[in-house]
């Protein structure tokens, strides 16, 4: 069970290799290995949406996965969407939009939304809420969360 | 009426400087501190009996496992740290002193008996299952009622009927009052369990200094200054070599505003073995050991006159208290919300008896609202019933008890002073801007249009905010200071470090407080920085719970400014040769009044303050500028407001649609707007969560059924109402600065708002609801019933 075996992931465009063992959890891999600890950890059993990554562009819990399973694939994480100065447009719409309190569930709701804007780049308000239906968050109540991604559309909209 | 306009930084939407790391993912959580050498990493043993007596443990195994350093037991435990306690001193509270771990018996499924100190997360994880404890079972008392029948199992020996706190109250002459009314109308209230549940489970880093004497303790902790008192007296170290460090929090809600066991055995294992300890928790143990709150009963009876009047009422409220008295609350805070029951109202005649029973489940504790959102579920849904009963709507019912303009100041009748407020403004508005008329004149007709039976109910509610030691020495808890404080340093360069006593869970406070700091200063926003969160840095408080920070830290802030004012003004009026009462200080720089031309810059005048400029400071001035001041507010702030809901609910299925929601609320000044939307707004669907699907779920053995997320339910952004909210603004007059608080109110409005709708929609079929959660199991019953009653 403790044997490590090294395990090679490319994450936010980087290549990683790390020995671990066939357990290890791909949250705990990018949190522990990789020393990216903006994806969090809220129930470990694919409920809450705070590790939310993605997996091939396609949202995926990183704490239902083996970080062996995914080798092979391209993870992406929140660490991926800011440049050194500048906000990605859906995290300064969460910034306009006050769609953030305590910020723990935070990383997670940016990447549903990633994916959401990438596949309906002009999504209805139905559609926002059932995208955002995959994640938890105790303090904003939501509403703001919907605001700033009609928001983040619209900026993303004019500059693609 | 928007006073808060006038300012430069109070009253405007700011927009949160926490956000940019937070967004990024670079905020430190506790989980996301830097690794520490050398760190051992705790997994606690948990007990799978509600009680029992524990024959024996046998650790050989767990302690053989790879990567394990030792496992402690209840005994081992017990020779480095003392029990916690909460010594109320209150006549009818009866101590029930926690082990960290247990050695004997254990009361709660959950309980930790043991403690496996590992090299990492996984192998604590894996040695957790090697360690065998070999319990007998005993009988179980999970219910209020099962703990109080006669020869119910004891939870504590010396406890003989499982009351742990009991308080009675009555105005004088209640038993005549009771009488003098034309009818007296019952009813009996019941509320689901809850759990807090932020999204960041809890955790705490315990770091031995470098010279190894002292401890730097990170926690997720809401309370960094109770927790450091608390950790040194039950370790015996002394307070001064500990230093408690609070990273970003994800949410607290009151669960992280207790002192727990695994923070306690951490800082004790870290001392004994010289070594960085580190604890993080899962969801189960979250939703197994943090505190739970609102598992209260009431009986409740008012007498009222034809008109609708109610001239006495007497409650009866018990509340589950679970296994323990958590820190530093102990068991009485929720039956006691029994003194904010009458709320917004002018009952003049009151009666109480609060109680709270120990039984064999988790310690209940002090969580986002405390008693008073099931308090309002209590006495708003007494309104209503008033309203059925004498055919008057139940709007009128309460704006003819409401609490006038005319009558403020007023003491209500449990001694408690309302100051200023808008209660019968914001019912007011909230009715018209929920066109509450229209709803009532179309409702016949909605109910059969779709099928679907639809209700508006309302919520007209008074928080308790920003308690004063006076407060909490009413309650017996001495143990609580009461004040909060700052710290303000204008450091040499000009700019402004303001250190508080509070640790924000996403509250936003390095935004406002910054806010509170530049307004009074006179500085600029962008060169005031606030600390919170650190003992080693802020000075002593209460720190952040009970809808307290606006006002207590809010007060301190503008005390300590005001001294800083004071010295920046005496040194600026020296360098201007002008006098001090002529300097006004504005946007970072001193001026003389009416002539803004003449001016020095805070730099400039922190540089004279500090000698690095060759200037000379005034005759007798000290050097430097630095100032802390402290705040203890009165008893009570109250803010008022008023959450209207319009739902619908599906026969067939019971499942509840909220259709509208207005809210109108009242915190006094605000410091940010948007800040404060944002709290009511959470704490809406937080209260909604309760109102509709939230409930920690024991079987009659205390065994725990949901704990974990899939079977805990919490609103998801499918399940959320747009709210329609106002604000009336009645500053204070009795807190310093005008603030209110606001923390707690979404909650407190919504669970009322939501019920209230709910049994509207359903008295037509005359099926009475009366509990919490309103899940649709329950009305799909209560549906079933009412046809079957019709048949």
């Amino acid at each position: 069970m403790n044997d490590k075996k090294p395990i090679r992931l490319n994450v936010n465009g980087r290549q990683y290799e790390r020995p671990v063992e066939a357990r290890y959890l791909l949250v705990d891999f990018l949190r522990h290995e990789i020393g990216l600890k903006g994806t969090h950890i809220g129930c470990e059993q694919g409920v809450c949406g705070a590790c939310t990554v993605l997996l091939d562009g396609r949202t995926a819990r990183s704490c239902l996965h083996f970080a062996i399973a995914v080798q092979g694939s391209e993870v992406t994480t929140v660490e991926a969407l800011a440049s050194d100065e500048r906000l990605h447009p859906i995290q300064q719409a969460f910034h306009e939009h006050h769609a953030l309190q305590c910020g723990y569930c935070t990383p997670g709701f940016l990447m549903t939304t990633l994916e959401l804007l990438k596949r309906n780049p002009d999504p209805s308000e139905s559609e926002i809420r059932a995208a955002l239906a995959n994640n938890i968050c105790r303090c904003t109540g939501y509403n703001n969360i919907v605001l700033a991604i009609f928001a983040a559309a619209r900026a993303m909209g004019k500059n693609g | 009426m928007n006073p808060s306009a006038g300012g430069n930084y109070i009253g405007r939407s700011v927009l949160r400087r926490e956000d940019d790391y937070l967004l990024r993912g670079k905020a430190r959580f506790v989980d996301d501190l830097p690794e520490a050498r050398d760190q051992l990493h705790l997994g606690f043993v948990m007990s799978m009996h509600a009680h029992a007596s524990i024959v024996s443990i046998d650790t050989s195994e767990a302690k053989a496992a790879p990567g394990i350093v030792d496992v402690l037991t209840g005994r081992d435990i017990a020779k480095l740290c003392q029990p916690i306690a909460a010594n109320i001193e209150h006549p009818g509270h009866r101590r029930s002193r926690r082990p960290v771990l247990a050695s004997d018996k254990v009361r709660f499924v959950g309980e930790h008996v043991a403690v496996v100190l590992a090299e990492n997360p996984y192998a604590a994880q894996d040695a957790i299952d090697l360690v065998n404890v070999d319990y007998a079972p005993l009988a179980v008392a999970s219910e209020i009622e099962a703990a109080l029948n006669v020869g119910a199992p004891l939870v504590h020996d010396h406890i003989p009927d499982n009351i742990v706190f009991e308080e009675q109250f009555a105005t004088e002459c209640f038993q005549e009052a009771m009488r003098s009314g034309d009818f007296v109308i019952k009813e009996r209230f019941r509320s689901g369990r809850i759990a807090g549940l932020p999204i960041e489970p809890r955790g705490c880093l315990a770091v031995p200094d470098h010279i190894g004497d002292g401890l730097v303790f990170y926690s997720s902790t809401q309370i960094p200054h109770m927790l450091r008192t608390k950790i040194a007296r039950s370790i015996g170290l002394a307070e001064s070599r500990i230093r408690v460090v609070v990273p970003a929090v994800g949410g607290g809600f009151g669960t992280k505003a207790q002192v727990y066991p695994e923070e306690i055995i951490a800082a004790a294992i870290a001392m004994k073995y010289r070594r960085p300890v580190k604890w993080i928790q899962d969801r189960r143990e979250e939703l197994l050991t943090n505190i739970h709150a609102r598992d209260n009963l009431f009986e409740i009876e008012a007498a009222v006159t034809n008109d609708g009047v109610i001239v006495a009422l007497r409650v009866e409220l018990s509340a589950n208290a679970g296994a323990y008295s958590s820190y530093p609350f102990g068991s009485i805070v929720e039956p006691l919300s029994a003194r904010e029951l009458i709320g917004p109202y002018r009952i003049r005649n009151y009666a109480y008896r609060a109680r709270a029973v120990a039984t064999h489940t988790c310690p209940s504790g002090t969580i986002r609202g405390v008693g008073q959102p099931t308090c309002f579920m209590a006495i708003e849904g007494m309104m209503d019933r008033i309203g059925r009963r004498l055919d008057i709507d139940p709007a009128e019912v309460r704006l003819r008890n409401i609490i006038k303009k005319h009558d403020l100041p007023y003491v209500n009748a449990v001694g408690v002073r309302y100051d200023t407020g808008s209660y019968e403004a914001s019912l007011r508005r909230a009715l018209e801007l929920a066109d509450y008329n229209d709803f009532r004149r179309r409702q016949p007709a909605d109910r059969k249009a779709d099928g679907k039976y639809r209700g508006i109910g309302i919520c007209n509610f008074t928080e308790t905010t920003g308690s004063g030691a006076a407060a909490w020495r009413a309650d017996g808890m001495t143990h609580l200071p009461g004040f909060d404080s700052a710290l303000i340093r204008v450091e040499p360069t000009g700019e402004i470090t303001a250190y508080i006593s509070h640790a924000s869970g996403g509250q936003g406070h390095l935004t406002t407080f910054a806010q509170i700091v530049a307004e009074h200063v006179g500085a600029r926003l962008e060169n005031v920085t606030i600390v919170e969160g650190d003992t080693g840095l802020a000075p002593y408080g209460t720190n952040t719970l009970a809808s307290r920070s606006a006002v207590t830290g809010g007060g301190a802030a503008i005390r300590a400014s005001a001294k800083i004012a004071a010295k920046l003004k005496r040194i600026a009026g020296h360098i201007m040769e002008a006098a001090t009462e002529d300097i006004r200080l504005e946007g970072g720089f001193a001026h003389i009044v009416g002539a803004p031309e003449m001016k020095v810059s805070m730099r400039q005048i922190a540089e004279t303050a500090y000698s690095i400029n060759g200037a000379t400071l005034p005759d007798g001035e000290d050097y430097g500028i630095e100032a802390v001041d402290y705040y203890d507010p009165p008893l009570a702030t109250v803010a008022n407001g008023v959450h209207i809901a319009t739902v619908s609910v599906e026969p067939e299925t019971g499942r509840v649609t909220i259709d509208d929601y207005v809210v109108v609320h009242d915190c006094g000044r605000m410091i940010n707007p948007l800040v404060v939307d944002g709290q009511i707004q959470g704490g809406s669907v937080q209260g909604i969560g309760e109102a509709l699907m939230e409930e920690v779920v024991y079987d009659s053995e205390g065994q725990h059924l949901n704990a974990s997320l899939l079977e805990y339910l919490l609103p998801t952004a499918l399940d959320v109402p747009k709210f329609r909210l106002e604000h009336i603004e009645t500053p204070t007059i009795d807190a310093v600065g005008g603030f209110k608080g606001v923390g707690e109110s979404g909650v407190i409005g919504a669970l009322a708002a939501i019920v209230n709708a709910v049994a509207d929609a359903l008295s037509g079929i005359g099926a009475n609801v009366n509990r919490v959660p309103l899940r649709p199991a329950y009305l799909r019953s209560l549906i079933r019933e009412a046809q079957r009653i019709a048949r």
